[in-house]
């Protein structure tokens, strides 16, 4: 219990301390902080309208990705890879759902979605295959995987899947009968947004409940001490856990397809892979905190246009600001194991409050052990 | 006579689309050695290229741009370094969070300084500097020694860095601190202290590549516009063996491939452009599934320590 | 009188909120060999951080050679003059012996290159005077243990220190080798020297030691010449009155009875392991096991003597299953209990509490599942039962693992693999870093349960050979990777001492 606490201990101090760099930032930059920051909350929340349609929608994607990831990094799998792997599934997404178009919408929208999946999950294949069987640390392979996606699907918004019209580098919409229904007329919310919450729903239940769930935290957090107490397949885990995290990620793709753009073009994500991995962080890689920072990112995205149209601050700001979040937690999390807080308030011997215990291996939050990633 | 310009011509892009990798991987090769592995080298490269950028136009000299670039990715590597070295945290998702930040902080600093446009610079150029007799060696001379002066730094930059970490007492303790801190503490190595230095070290190089990408490869900054290079050259750290020699001439291998890119086209092959952007990621992979098996990393590379702090 | 050569006074040194060292003594004169002893957790290695220079004292006074000195740093400890062999973690693996030897040492005063040539005739000079030699050219993941002992040692006397001292540094020595140590001793000590010698076994020290400090609860509680203490005066004062009454219970537990004898037990029991000429590669590429066969039956205790590495660690994950063998063949029971030595990471998972930490073999149970979900509140229920009776001490199932002494870890993977135990346990090293009254305790759980109806079979690994003696029906002996038995009669520690050293070329 005192573990979840700590968790969003860590969560609220990063966002404190992400929020003052952020101001500081803003001044030494020329801009002012509370013009930008209000612009931003602005474009977030400012109306029902803006919440839904730009927030809720905007946090689907980071959901997914950030589950995927969350799931990857809570086996000590660094899948970096999100991002390629999301355009994996808005490629299959967009084919199927151009080249079906006779299908009822109760057949093709799941279709649609299921490869999306399969597709992702191929896109992860491939690291998985180098790490288990060559030993190639998976960052390297999955961050090289992702370039490989984008410049895959540019090409076929060039060439092969380009629209009829032949003018833009981009797809033919996809058929009515493929998109993702709105959850609240009026608005652009989308039945991924449900869906998301029901994945997140059901990860959660997974890791905490059953036994697979449990392995798959074990090998995270020990990945010897799985194999040799609790004689889990550590490999076989580690397998099918890659998968599933590129098939989540994937789906992310085919749901930003089938529910918002409907067609697929150059630059469809804004580098969600990459802030999933801040997401996923921030929440402790607990897939229902995924949700929360999901849709903190959301509002952080979606207030961004404003912030830029309104306060003159540049988007690409919040790739620092994301940096800043990563960092943040990193941080505290640090500062929070390894400083004795309440010997260092209290005033007792400077000296021995920052030294760990002799003989305990430390408090240790659950979480990836990098050794793999690299050496494999 | 023809195919020997074909070959020079080829020979002298594989130089000079190598010598930014080379550097890059060079640098994270002393950094790997200390058992810090740099994620975030993207990051050091990609402000290595805004440094590079500014201070030429800043002081309207090339040169100067090249030590701005240095030293603005040395400040990338030091944020890494404070966090993952200073603090023990996690190496890969720091090294991770420097890229993005990296990627998000010169974006925002170049769109402040020039606007959202992106329009093309005219940045002081990083001339090709012809070595005297050298460049006249048919062949290579053109390829090897017509190259601009950061291709000469690489070249002895090379044996230096394996002079030093295989036959020096500070590239002993170095070697020691990738392989077993513990032992080099206990031996009095101040194992902190060693891989700071290591890390701030590729960084610097990697910003010197950053640097040459800007005012000698493109001519110009482009948000982005170091593209990945930052992770192939951290692959070919683990192709060169984390040897600095063989890392050098594992990135001139690189360069060729992508070199054969161009070569490829003027065949009038009808492939898509975009094979060719794909071209050097999927040669690192298929490099590293090919190599890496044998090969021995530092043993401590990416582990906290001290242990119980991570 | 000549002054002593190090003098700790009054030394005190937390780590937040446990006091490892409350007032500890010590005082070590030039030429002689003394012996620091107490129990695992009575503030030895804390004493030695701060002999060492790795951990200043939060009070007291240090002494080398009659100067009060601060050691902030190992480098200030070799200024002063003491030098520390350490029991591991102080060799690189990958480098060789010469350049193991070099690092740190910055003989060349700010030149660049390796000082190599000089370290070689240095380490000549040094085997002529002491008989210590050490292969410089090899890679040190080739040598034995007991070689890179010998190596830290040439480490350590490169420096010329005034004061030498060891870290338990017997534990991975087979007997002749021990003798081989402290004639050595004997003779670093003649020439002059202090010799510390930190332990926690008796015997040794009794054998060689001049003088005697003992620790206990971080504080000394005995100093005196060997003349004037013995076995019984030194337990005493290693474990204190109380701890004494409560070491004979644990002891009484666990020492077999006078009336039941120890030997083998009747053929008629069911076979539950069979290894026949098992093969095994270890992971250096190396020949770990070169056939080895055996045999365990229900309810016996087999014991497996040796020096660590010669195979121990392959030997215990094939039979417990966690491993497979390269050749040969093997049977098993499909559950084994294995309580490996590497507590720490293959034990427990430290990030996890107490409760999911009995969830890692007890969730592969009836008892601990339905189906696909775990079943936490049972797991939760049996991990408080487990707690209470092998005396877990800890505030509840909640506990991080992390945050439990290294003797209550232990008695956790003990209880949780144990409870597991049907047919088969395999135990590697099961008391290692344990305090008497916990080791005792094991043995008595250990004996317990192969008596007890359940009666599965137990294969105990152990390079303690007073454990070995204690607790098995049967020995064997494991050198370089193949077992050969020990006849009943020669089952002491003369007779298993020998047969440890048969087949090795005194290397080891």
């Amino acid at each position: 219990m005192a573990d979840r606490l700590a968790s969003l201990g860590t969560a609220v101090l990063a966002l404190l301390l992400t929020a003052l760099v952020t101001a500081g930032a803003l001044l030494v930059g020329g801009y002012d902080p509370v013009v930008g920051l209000s612009a931003l909350v602005g474009g977030a929340v400012g109306s029902p309208d803006v919440f839904l349609s730009i927030t809720l929608v905007r946090s689907v994607p980071l959901i997914l990705t950030g589950l995927a990831v969350a799931v990857a990094f809570r086996a000590g799998v660094w899948n970096i890879g999100a991002e390629g792997q999301l355009y994996a599934g808005a490629v299959a997404a967009v084919w199927v759902g151009l080249h079906l178009p006779d299908l009822p919408a109760l057949i093709l929208v799941p279709l649609v979605l299921g490869v999306s999946v399969a597709a992702g999950a191929l896109w992860a294949w491939v690291p998985t295959l180098m790490k288990l069987r060559l030993g190639v640390g998976e960052v390297i392979t999955t961050l090289l995987m992702n370039f490989v996606a984008i410049h895959m699907a540019a090409w076929v918004v060039h060439g092969p899947m380009q629209e009829a019209r032949g003018v833009f580098p981009q797809t033919d919409p996809v058929s009515e009968t493929a998109r993702l229904p709105t959850m609240i007329s009026g608005t652009r919310l989308h039945l991924g947004f449900l869906l998301a919450l029901l994945l997140a729903a059901a990860l959660w239940v997974v890791v905490r409940f059953t036994r697979a769930g449990f392995a798959v935290r074990a090998v995270g957090a020990s990945a010897e001490a799985a194999r040799i107490s609790g004689r889990v397949p550590v490999e076989r885990v580690v397998f099918w856990v890659f998968l599933v995290s590129g098939a989540v990620a994937g789906l992310a793709g085919g749901v930003e397809i089938s529910g918002v753009t409907y067609a697929l073009y150059e630059g469809l994500s804004p580098g969600w892979g990459y802030t999933a991995i801040a997401v996923a962080l921030l929440a402790g890689l607990n897939p229902l905190g995924v949700v929360l920072t999901g849709l903190f990112f959301g509002a952080l995205q979606g207030g961004a246009g404003a912030m830029q149209r309104n306060a003159g601050i540049p988007a690409v700001w919040v790739n620092a600001v994301e940096a800043l979040v990563i960092l943040s937690v990193l941080a505290v999390d640090q500062l929070r194991r390894r400083v004795d807080w309440g010997q260092l308030l209290e005033g007792g011997d400077g000296g021995s409050a920052v030294e760990a215990q002799e003989g305990s291996a430390g408090a240790r939050t659950e979480g990836p052990a990098p050794q793999g990633a690299v050496r494999g | 006579m023809g195919e020997l310009a074909a070959w020079t011509a080829f020979l002298e892009a594989s130089v000079r689309l190598g010598v930014p990798l080379g550097l890059a991987a060079m640098g994270e090769t002393i950094t790997e050695r200390s058992g810090v592995i740099n994620i975030g080298l993207e990051g050091s490269l990609i402000a290595g290229a805004l440094g590079g950028a500014l201070g030429g136009l800043a002081w309207g000299s090339a040169g100067l741009g090249v030590g701005a670039g240095a030293l603005a990715g040395l400040l990338a590597a030091l944020v890494f370094a404070a966090f993952a070295v200073g603090l023990n945290t996690d190496q890969i998702i720091t090294g991770t969070a420097v890229t993005l930040g990296g990627l998000g902080v010169t974006g925002a600093v170049y769109q402040a300084r020039f606007g959202a446009t992106g329009t093309a610079l005219t940045l002081p150029t990083l001339a090709p500097l012809p070595l005297p007799v050298l460049s006249d060696i048919p062949l290579v001379g053109p390829a090897l020694f017509a190259q601009a002066p950061t291709a000469y730094l690489a070249y002895l930059l090379a044996p230096l860095l394996g002079w030093f970490v295989y036959r020096t007492e500070w590239g002993l303790e170095l070697r020691a601190v990738g392989e077993e801190p513990d032992a080099a503490q206990a031996a009095g190595v101040r194992v902190r202290w060693v891989r700071f230095w290591a890390t701030l070290f590729g960084g610097a190089l990697a910003g010197i590549a950053g640097a040459h990408l800007a005012l000698a490869h493109a001519g110009t900054f482009a948000e982005n516009m170091s593209a990945g290079r930052g992770f192939i050259a951290i692959a070919v750290v683990v192709l060169g063996r984390w040897n600095p020699v063989l890392v050098l001439l594992a990135a001139l291998f690189f360069g060729a491939a992508s070199a054969l890119q161009f070569f490829l086209q003027t065949l009038g092959l009808d492939l898509p452009y975009q094979l060719f952007l794909a071209l050097p990621y999927l040669l690192t992979l298929a490099a590293l599934a090919g190599w890496v098996g044998r090969a021995r990393a530092p043993a401590a590379l990416a582990l906290p320590w001290p242990e119980d702090e991570g | 009188m000549t002054p002593p050569l190090a003098r700790l006074s009054g030394v005190v040194r937390r780590f937040g909120s446990v006091t490892a060292l409350d007032g500890a003594d010590l005082e070590v004169r030039p030429g002689e060999v003394h012996g620091v002893l107490g129990e695992n957790g009575a503030g030895k290695s804390t004493l030695l951080g701060i002999l060492g220079g790795t951990l200043r004292p939060d009070a007291g006074v240090v002494e080398v050679g009659g100067e009060v000195r601060e050691l902030t740093t190992p480098r200030d400890a070799w200024a002063a003059g003491v030098g520390l062999v350490h029991q591991h973690f102080t060799l690189v693996p990958t480098l060789s012996v010469l350049e193991n030897l070099a690092l740190g040492h910055r003989q060349a005063a700010g030149g660049f290159g390796l000082p190599l040539e000089k370290l070689r005739a240095q380490t000549d000079a040094l085997a002529e005077r002491t008989g210590l030699r050490v292969p410089l050219e090899a890679q040190v993941e080739t040598l034995g243990v007991g070689s890179r002992q010998r190596v830290e040692i040439v480490k350590a006397l490169l420096r010329s220190p005034r004061l030498l001292v060891l870290d338990e540094p017997t534990a991975v020595l087979t007997p002749p080798e021990v003798d081989r140590l402290l004639d050595l001793l004997r003779e670093l000590a003649s020439e002059g020297r202090g010799v510390v010698l930190v332990a926690h076994k008796l015997d040794e020290i009794l054998r060689v030691a001049d003088a005697v400090t003992v620790l206990r609860q971080g504080r000394t509680v005995l100093e005196a010449p060997r003349s004037q203490v013995d076995a019984q005066v030194l337990t005493r004062a290693m474990v204190g009155a109380d701890g004494a009454r409560t070491l004979q219970r644990d002891v009484r537990a666990g020492t077999p009875k006078a009336s039941e004898p120890r030997g083998e037990v009747e053929a008629s029991r069911e076979v539950v392991a069979r290894l026949q000429e098992v093969h095994r590669q270890g992971s250096r590429g190396e020949e770990a096991l070169a056939g080895v066969s055996l045999e365990v039956r229900r309810g016996e205790i087999l014991g497996v003597a040796g020096v660590e590495g010669n195979g121990q660690r392959e030997l215990c994950r094939i039979l417990a299953g966690r491993d497979a063998p390269d050749g040969g063949r093997r049977t098993i029971p499909p559950e084994v209990a294995f309580i490996p030595q590497d507590r720490t990471h293959e034990g427990l998972v430290q990030a996890f509490d107490l409760m999911e930490n009995t969830a890692l073999t007890l969730q592969r149970t009836q008892r601990g599942r339905r189906g696909p979900w775990v079943r936490w509140s049972a797991i939760r229920r049996r991990t408080e039962e487990l707690m209470d009776r092998f005396d877990v001490r800890a505030p509840g199932p909640d506990t991080r693992a992390s945050s439990l002494s290294g003797g209550n870890q232990q008695r956790l993977v003990v209880a949780r693999e144990l409870e597991m135990a049907e047919d088969l346990v395999v135990a590697e090293n099961p008391t290692r870093g344990l305090d008497v009254a916990a080791a005792a305790f094991v043995h008595g759980e250990l004996r317990r349960l192969v008596s007890s109806d359940r009666a599965p079979g137990m294969v105990l690994v152990s390079t303690d050979l007073d454990e070995i003696l204690a607790l098995s029906h049967r020995i064997l002996v494991l050198v370089r990777g193949r077992l050969s038995p020990v006849p009943p009669e020669e089952a002491t520690r003369a007779g298993v001492g020998s047969r440890m050293l048969a087949g090795t070329a005194g290397d080891g």
